[in-house]
């Protein structure tokens, strides 16, 4: 049995220690807005926060995280400012890798909560987007911020 | 077999093309349809209910068109989402020819049926989501609402001239009296509907031409969206593939003793090109395919490399044979007579659509059917092949359609399809997830075909083109595509895509290709050929101007002299951007135009490069697709575009050894990341009124040149290879 925090909530999971957090998340908790891309950390559409920081899930084991809280897109419950910014900016366009970029965003933003051009590229370069919304996305994350685009 | 490219939609595109005064664009693929009789244009689906096969239900007024009782709306669309926001286009075209309030209107895909095919099939692909469906939706909503105001004027007894529909409410101004559609939904559906209904004035549009938020939107940015992977059934099974990396390679044995070891693990099935094995978990399906002990079946594409393919296009640039495309005036006699004569070889590689869902379908085998919820482009031909795989009647097949988490063509492929049938059938009774990994949509990638190219040119001694001569060589991206829908001395119009109707003045011109194939699997890649042909032919355009000591803008001028509607794209291209005037230092710029999917398109890039990396600091863009439907949905495809292809040509490639992709995962394929992307997408676009033309694709092919032209003057050597990272490191 490993314990962890998902969204506020303590889950006892039965399951392979080497299981990634990832699989965890979308098939033992049933959360699938965290999502599958690459599974070796190169593309940001699993990431989500442990303790506070953004992670991605596909490439943690489960026994690293036993003990953490863990954040994923649906705690962000819809009216967070990124979440807001991208309706307003109409970022998405497939929008499978959204999840993954607002919880990078929100994790610069908690840190950094005025970040620069400089601050927003290091903080995102790990999340791509095959659509090519990379310019909406830095537009979207500077009017949650409210600094000047 | 399947006929996936279609001279009817040629011909189709020929006659718009020459309707908007372009003279004529050969599109090599647009929509997956079957080849029919020559010249026959393809009969416009049926707007009826009748048509609507299992989407028929109560409130169904016309095939796209269901009205609720609480007077929502729920529109069919045969249209995959991509996420191009053809779903929001199709909804905001209906709502206001009916004349309902958009918050009221949501979409679903159709199942396949006659109401939503085109040609036979039904699928998504050429841009055509919107121009095709535009004028066929609008008159369909039209008769949906001639059958509203005569449901309502039946009820009422009075004229129907007198009844008026708008907001959803049906009004008899006459009698003062009003009820709203959804009270009048079940009997305005068993009434006829009106061959030619009326249209509505087109000034009293609220959402086409305005601007409407994405419908698909909101789900999107709260993770709630059900993409393939996430689409659940109860007590469902996952089974994840493993597969021979070589192309149309497969397994000959294997021994499912370790996998079935695994906690989890239920089954490992054999499937076309290597087993599936079946889990509780995804975590488990994928431990067991790992585990899974495989003999490769060896097969004459092990040996396929792109040094030796690169060898055989560099011999087809030069070889007496060729399959010709087009010839007009006299060639020989303009290169003879000419002042200067200008030659350059070009070449790019194969690139991969990396969208970034990777493939799942879900399948559920019942009682001699099966019903399939997939990511697909092409529902027709996904059934068709399901059926074909396990057995059974295509009629016995449905195929429920997600929304995707990226197309960009590679979903016009269905070979994801096979495996899902077959481990469906295999659990007969239990629904099963098949996936791939992300490693297996590398490797089984349908690639953007490598291509190369030998242009050369005439020019008198005023520096004007007198004649050129354009040698496509390369594998054949329709080959691979439709197995057999080719011979091998046929011409592959995708290798020569756009290059036989430039809007350039070249009265002397010959245009041919070299067949130079290997069977690495490829198909259409957003913008298809024109993605090596506007790179080819564009590069080319800046090096003759160079030759000719002029510059390229006012170069182009002249080879698009009295064609108001090109010179219009590249004045106003050249305006926005600042053309000729001075950069920052090191900062230059490149222009790309280009014609395809029936819209003309233009760019100007800022480039520069810093320490040996390029650098792109605006990129300013121009599109005239006739008229716009969403613009800032059209926007959107236009910064993307240009993103995309901006990538592409920069960094993206795909090399073959041993008969597999050398590139794996994202760590090998390097995609365009956030600090690499120009910070300024410049969108404008022109409303010339002409035929509505493509949004999704045109936006690419110019990206390339562009980019190209920009470091080839930043850095004063010409850039004649893609990836351009890789070109400037040489």
């Amino acid at each position: 049995m490993i314990e962890l925090t998902i969204n506020g909530k303590m889950h006892r999971l039965d399951a392979d220690p080497d299981m990634p957090l990832l699989w965890a998340i979308r098939d033992l908790v049933g959360l699938t807005g965290t999502k599958y891309g690459c599974g070796v950390a190169q593309c940001g559409a699993c990431t989500v926060h442990v303790d506070g920081v953004a992670t991605r899930s596909c490439s943690i084991p489960l026994e690293s995280v036993a003990g953490s809280k863990v954040t994923t897109i649906e705690a962000l419950g819809g009216s967070h400012p990124l979440q807001k910014a991208w309706e307003e900016m109409q970022v998405p366009q497939c929008g499978y890798c959204q999840s993954g970029q607002i919880m990078s965003a929100a994790a610069l933003l908690k840190d950094t909560p005025k970040p620069t051009d400089a601050d927003i590229d290091a903080a995102m370069d790990g999340n791509l987007c095959r659509c090519g919304t990379y310019p909406r996305i830095k537009a979207a994350i500077k009017r949650a911020a409210g600094v000047a685009s | 077999m399947d006929n996936h490219l279609t001279q009817t939609d040629i011909t189709d595109l020929s006659r718009r093309a020459i309707l908007s005064g372009l003279g004529g664009l050969t599109v090599a693929v647009a929509l997956p349809l079957p080849i029919l009789a020559q010249g026959a244009p393809p009969a416009l689906p049926g707007l009826g209910r009748d048509a609507a096969g299992a989407n028929a239900r109560t409130g169904m007024v016309t095939a796209h068109v269901v009205v609720k009782p609480d007077g929502k709306i729920v529109i069919v669309s045969p249209t995959t989402e991509m996420g191009q926001g053809t779903h929001t286009a199709h909804a905001a075209i209906i709502a206001d020819e009916i004349g309902v309030n958009f918050a009221d209107v949501s979409v679903e895909t159709a199942i396949p049926a006659d109401a939503y095919r085109f040609g036979g099939n039904m699928g998504s692909g050429g841009s055509m989501g919107v121009r095709r469906w535009n004028d066929h939706l609008r008159k369909g909503a039209a008769q949906a609402r001639a059958l509203l105001i005569q449901a309502a004027a039946n009820r009422w007894q009075v004229d129907p001239a007198g009844v008026t529909l708008d907001n959803g409410r049906l009004t008899h101004a006459a009698s003062k009296r009003s009820l709203g559609i959804g009270e009048v939904a079940d009997e305005a559906a068993k009434l006829t509907p009106p061959d030619n209904p009326p249209l509505r004035d087109p000034a009293t549009r609220r959402y086409v031409g305005k601007g409407v938020p994405r419908l698909d939107i909101p789900a999107k940015v709260r993770g709630e969206t059900v993409y393939s992977m996430d689409f659940r059934l109860p007590g469902m099974l996952y089974a994840c593939a493993r597969l021979n990396p070589v192309f149309h390679g497969d397994i000959s044995t294997f021994d499912a003793a370790a996998a079935l070891k695994v906690k989890g693990v239920r089954k490992v099935v054999k499937i076309q090109g290597g087993v599936a094995v079946v889990a509780d978990t995804v975590w488990a399906a994928m431990k067991g395919a790992d585990a899974v002990a495989v003999s490769m079946a060896p097969s004459p594409q092990d040996t396929i490399s792109s040094t030796a393919l690169a060898a055989a296009m560099v011999e087809g640039l030069g070889a007496e044979q060729a399959i010709p495309a087009t010839a007009r005036g006299d060639i020989d006699a303009a290169f003879k007579s000419a002042a200067k004569t200008v030659t350059a070889d070009y070449g790019v590689p194969y690139i991969c659509h990396a969208p970034m869902e990777v493939w799942s379908c879900t399948g559920l085998f019942k009682d001699g059917r099966l019903e399939l919820w997939a990511p697909t482009q092409v529902q027709d031909r996904s059934r068709r092949t399901a059926a074909t795989t396990i057995g059974i009647d295509a009629e016995a097949v449905t195929v429920n359609t997600l929304l995707l988490g990226g197309g960009f063509g590679r979903r016009l492929m269905d070979d994801g399809i096979p495996g899902a049938a077959q481990v469906a059938k295999d659990m007969a009774g239990t629904p099963v997830k098949f996936f791939w990994r992300r490693e297996d949509e590398f490797d089984r990638g349908y690639y953007r075909p490598a291509q190369m190219a030998r242009l050369t040119a005439s020019l008198d001694a005023k520096g004007a083109v007198t004649g050129m001569a354009i040698r496509i060589s390369g594998p054949s991206m329709r080959s691979e595509f439709t197995p057999g829908g080719l011979k091998e001395t046929e011409l592959d119009t995708s290798s020569v895509q756009d290059l036989s109707t430039l809007p350039y003045a070249l009265p002397n011109f010959k245009l041919d290709w070299a067949r130079r194939h290997v069977r690495v699997t490829t198909s259409p890649w957003r913008a298809v050929g024109a993605t090596h042909n506007a790179f080819f032919l564009e590069c080319f355009i800046d090096e003759l101007a160079a030759a000719a000591g002029k510059d390229p803008v006012a170069f182009r001028r002249q080879l698009l002299a009295g064609n108001k509607r090109a010179l219009a794209v590249i004045d106003l291209v050249a305006e926005k951007a600042g053309w000729g005037k001075t950069l920052p230092k090191g900062h230059a710029h490149g222009i790309g135009f280009f014609a395809s999917f029936g819209s003309l398109s233009a760019h100007v890039v800022e480039a520069s490069v810093i320490d040996g990396q390029p650098r792109i600091h605006r990129v300013t863009t121009v599109l005239d697709c006739g008229d716009v439907v969403l613009p800032d949905g059209a926007r959107s495809q236009m910064e993307g575009g240009v993103v995309m292809a901006l990538s592409a040509g920069l960094y993206e490639a795909v090399t073959v050894k041993d008969g597999r992709a050398e590139q794996r995962n994202f760590d090998t394929y390097r995609l365009m990341r956030h600090s690499e992307a120009p910070p300024v997408i410049d969108v404008h676009f022109i409303n010339s009124g002409e035929a509505l033309g493509g949004v999704g694709e045109p936006g690419l092919p110019p990206t390339f040149p562009a980019v190209a032209n920009a470091l080839s003057a930043a850095t004063g050597k010409r850039l004649r290879s893609l990836p351009l990272v890789e070109a400037l490191a040489v």
